[in-house]
């Protein structure tokens, strides 16, 4: 053996001899967190973003020291966004890598596949940022727990949003474009659901289902148009909107109606995408805004991802945020990143101070149905040029109280599991 | 529906047909002359998309310089694939097989290239100036980028026809189809014909990118979005056959536009009516010369 290969190989042994202890002392006192988030195709950017937003938690965390003695490991794998694959992580992480938590998902249908087997496993999924209210009524186990608003939240306030338009601008007429899965069509029966229980008086003249990820809406928009509606509410998200509203424009769309799209239509990515084509007067919302609430909290949030990515956030990556600090919270209170059943009881009803909660707010965990509970703030595309690219950003706010937006008892006694249908007041 | 919505459909199915179109002329070319499935024609529509992009927002170029530029870099990326890695399987038993998994492998790889290159950030493009506004007659809003896209497509078919039946390149192509062995046999460098073509059908498809990049979204995975409904038209059109395609993309775009405005709830269900059934009764394709069958 060369002596040149000889120390070398020296010199591995040492390596490993020493890292040896830190990985046994490491696993001791750890939180480990198994994420699924899409890094590629359309919702990649929703992966991309929460993955920096979460390590950034998990970094000022273990920075404070971490949870009583733990340090927080996180470690993600490209789900893609499709749910075998997602399952399939999930259960190597379960099996394999003995995480604590599962964690993430920007689908409904992979966050849908992944409940399924945490109620499985009994291993607790934190979910961030998909929006089927499904997961947290008809699908709702004892071990699921999300901390971004749910659809429910988002069209309930959207029709608050529409009540209080008409006061001021009456309209009549509403037509709906969303893309023809479960995500749109839940969007659009829990609007009308809203807008009959807050005893709002609607016609509908048109609703239209194109594929998700379409390239082309010509054909819808000259049929929208021909409807004439007063407002035109959009279920639509990410690059369908950004590809809608550049096709809409030519034909004068957006000045002859109101284009309402309160769920995910406000994601900063549409702003960053279309810059000054992007009309103003347009009323939108996301799951969280970088220029509201006006808190130090919110502002250092973006202002720290900013930093960390080198682009201004989209909404997907305050969810992603939380759900560290939710688990954190939680094992704070517990001691044992192990005890599950007691975390369950922690999560249920935990209060939780978190960058979109406006002054005098703090977000907490519906006990009940596992949802977190959120204030919702709608607002109109206005300029704006404080988040480069982008130009517009929104502005003109309207806050919808957090209690007023959830879901009622009457609701979910149509939609629940099992599981909830137990815990529902009689 | 009264006519002048009718006459509005009708138009806006136009421009969704010529879009259509001329995706889908690269796919059949390249299966019309050299027999190769390319399932990563959306790829190259995706990096003509990017280049275009590229070439406008950094490099300054105006929009229709950018566009042919774009056709240029998508042109001799898809030669480079197809001398590399696609001319490595003709002829084999199972090509027909691996020709889809290894372009479908190629869709993978350029997704995960252009991510590393333009990052998954949303790209987009504004219209080229002077054509962001429209046409307004009455009812009849028709924008004037449309318009042009339309023309653009027109242009194609004609310059194809020309090309394809009045110059010798042309008649090489064709015989290409007929039969590699004699023409090799009479001197025609057959590799280096099937480069070339793969080459132009890839830069069709860039040049469509481009051109619908400042009414689209610009991300990884965009070509997977036109990648099956650029197969119906083909297969509609009769596989290969060019004249074909584009009749079929203007019948697809015609009844989604009316199924659209008629019955929206099932308006993404008339297009694959229309394949299916072609396929029951005219498996050759729609546009397909009747074939004499024997008995």
């Amino acid at each position: 053996m060369s002596s040149r290969k000889a120390w070398g190989l020296l010199a591995l042994a040492l390596a490993l001899v020493m890292a040896l202890p830190l990985g046994v002392c490491a696993q001791d006192k750890v939180i480990k967190i198994g994420a699924m988030y899409p890094m590629t195709g359309r919702p990649g950017l929703y992966g991309l973003d929460s993955v920096a937003a979460a390590e950034m938690a998990v970094a000022e965390i273990n920075a404070k020291g971490g949870v009583k003695g733990h340090k927080l490991v996180f470690i993600n794998t490209d789900s893609q966004a499709k749910p075998d694959l997602a399952v399939q992580i999930a259960k190597r992480y379960i099996s394999s890598e003995n995480v604590h938590f599962i964690f993430g998902e920007v689908s409904s249908g992979a966050g849908l596949a992944l409940t399924e087997v945490s109620s499985q496993y009994k291993k607790i999924f934190i979910g961030t940022d998909h929006a089927s209210t499904q997961l947290t009524s008809d699908k709702l186990q004892p071990y699921y727990f999300r901390v971004s608003n749910n659809t429910f939240q988002s069209m309930a306030a959207g029709a608050l949003y529409l009540k209080e338009r008409q006061a001021s601008k009456p309209w009549t007429t509403l037509a709906y474009i969303g893309p023809d899965y479960a995500y749109g069509h839940d969007q659009w029966n829990e609007l009308k659901y809203n807008l009959d229980r807050f005893g709002v008086k609607y016609k509908v003249v048109g609703e239209y289902w194109p594929k998700l990820a379409a390239p082309d809406y010509t054909a819808f928009i000259t049929a929208i148009m021909k409807d004439k509606p007063d407002i035109l509410v959009g279920g639509l998200w990410g690059g369908d909107t950004v590809a809608f509203i550049k096709q809409a424009l030519p034909y004068g769309l957006f000045q002859k109606m109101l284009y309402f799209s309160p769920d995910g239509g406000g994601n900063y990515e549409l702003m960053s995408a279309t810059g000054d084509e992007l009309p103003v007067g347009l009323a939108l919302s996301g799951r969280h805004h970088n220029n509201w609430p006006d808190t130090a909290a919110n502002k250092k949030f973006v202002q720290d991802f900013f930093k960390k990515a080198g682009r201004y956030p989209s909404y997907a990556a305050e969810g992603a945020y939380s759900g560290i600090y939710a688990i954190a919270q939680a094992v704070e209170q517990v001691g044992n990143p192990a005890d599950t059943e007691a975390l369950v009881k922690a999560f249920e009803g935990m209060k939780i101070k978190l960058p979109e909660d406006p002054e005098g707010f703090t977000s907490y965990i519906d006990p009940l149905t596992h949802q977190i509970v959120q204030v919702q703030a709608i607002g109109e595309t206005i300029a704006n040029k404080d988040f480069p690219p982008a130009t517009r950003m929104l502005g003109n706010w309207k806050v919808y109280k957090a209690e007023e937006i959830m879901p009622p008892v009457e609701y979910l006694k149509d939609h629940s599991s099992e599981y909830l249908k137990g815990r529902l007041p009689k | 529906m009264d006519l002048s919505s009718l006459l509005v459909q009708f138009v806006s199915g136009l421009s969704t047909a010529t879009l259509l179109f001329l995706v889908a002329s690269g796919l059949t070319l390249i299966f019309g002359v050299g027999g190769v499935f390319n399932f990563a024609h959306g790829s190259f529509y995706m990096l003509g998309a990017y280049l275009a992009y590229t070439f406008v927002a950094t490099v300054k170029l105006n929009f229709w310089v950018a566009a042919l530029a774009a056709a240029l870099g998508a042109g001799i990326l898809g030669m480079l694939a197809e001398a590399l890695i696609l001319r490595r399987i003709y002829g084999r038993a199972e090509e027909g097989g691996f020709q889809i998994l290894l372009t479908y492998s190629l869709i993978l790889i350029i997704d995960d290239l252009v991510k590393l290159t333009w990052g998954t950030e949303y790209k987009s493009l504004s219209r080229p100036p002077g054509l962001g506004g429209a046409l307004v007659m009455g009812d009849l809003v028709l924008p004037s980028y449309n318009l042009a896209i339309i023309g653009v497509g027109l242009l194609v078919v004609v310059l194809a026809w020309l090309v394809l039946t009045r110059t010798r390149p042309g008649r090489i192509a064709r015989a290409t189809a007929l039969d590699r062995e004699t023409l090799g046999l009479l001197g025609i460098n057959v590799p280096l014909t099937m480069t070339v073509i793969f080459g132009i059908a890839t830069a069709l498809g860039g040049l469509t990118g481009a051109l619908a990049a400042p009414l689209r979204s610009v991300t990884p995975g965009a070509g997977i979005e036109v990648i099956i409904d650029a197969l119906i038209v083909v297969v509609l059109g009769g596989m290969g056959n060019f004249w074909g395609a584009w009749l079929a993309a203007l019948l697809l775009g015609e009844v989604n536009a009316v199924a659209v405005a008629v019955a929206p709830e099932w308006a993404s269900l008339f297009s694959y009516l229309v394949m299916v059934v072609t396929l029951i009764f005219k498996p050759e394709g729609l546009f397909a010369p009747r074939q004499v069958r024997k008995v």
